[in-house]
């Protein structure tokens, strides 16, 4: 079952790590994300309040995907049967900044 | 209480209206006949009304620090203790039933949406350019105070 579910995500391009977790815990870890509960605790509640948004008179979450951006890298975060997928992938576009 | 009105009526106080019709005939009370000697009869039934409109509210008050506590029987004590403690626990009950909001599925396919391309720096810069004008937006809101919010009353 965790096979199924990791496999997938390991041969996502470009990814240094991942969580796949459920409402009881951490069900598989991997990368730089290896064993990384408080990161897997803050992803939860980040994406459950992210669910909690409504565009007008819809009844689901109007996102497929959450991206947590930082310079280098990215957290992508996704939500399928019951479980919460998490890739940390390397942020490789370089594109001049305008400031 | 502070007046010394006394009623020895048995009126059901609930359907009485606040402000009396004036056009009722009423007794001058204690109070207001020291007061309304030398006063026009108008004076006398406002000063009626407001005396009844004051000694509703006495009525009504709860003064807690003049109640003299008279101590629980100790079978009285135990039987609020129990019927306190039920309550309590019927509604601890109906809390814990409430489960948390199941996660919703955003896509049943994780590993492409997760595998698709990034979010791009361009997008990233407009969003904050947006949320930079909106925070300067919302700090801009303000209060424009044209009026005393509060104002005195002119009982003519």
């Amino acid at each position: 079952m965790t096979t199924a579910l990791t496999q997938g995500l390991e041969r996502i391009p470009d990814q240094i790590g991942y969580l796949v977790i459920s409402e009881e815990g951490v069900l598989a870890s991997a990368g730089e994300l290896e064993n990384d509960e408080h990161t897997a605790g803050v992803i939860m509640q980040m994406v459950r309040t992210a669910c909690r948004f409504r565009l007008h008179g819809t009844a689901e979450p109007p996102f497929k995907r959450m991206s947590v951006m930082f310079e280098d890298y990215v957290y992508a975060v996704t939500i399928s049967g019951q479980k919460v997928f998490v890739v940390k992938r390397q942020n490789n576009q370089r594109e001049p900044v305008i400031v | 209480m502070g007046c010394c009105f006394s009623t020895g009526s048995n009126q059901d106080d609930s359907k009485k209206p606040l402000i009396p019709d004036p056009n009722l005939d009423r007794k001058p009370t204690n109070c207001s006949d020291r007061n309304a000697d030398s006063l026009s009869s108008s004076r006398t039934n406002e000063q009626d009304l407001h005396a009844a409109i004051v000694q509703r509210t006495a009525l009504n008050i709860i003064d807690v620090s003049a109640v003299i506590s008279q101590g629980l029987e100790q079978h009285e004590y135990m039987d609020r203790a129990r019927q306190y403690s039920t309550k309590v626990g019927v509604l601890n009950r109906t809390w814990s039933q409430k489960k948390p909001v199941p996660l919703p599925s955003l896509s049943s396919q994780p590993h492409q949406v997760l595998a698709a391309d990034l979010v791009s720096n361009a997008d990233v810069q407009q969003v904050s350019k947006i949320a930079a004008y909106a925070y300067s937006a919302i700090s801009q809101i303000k209060v424009d105070a044209k009026e005393e919010l509060v104002v005195q009353f002119a009982i003519p």
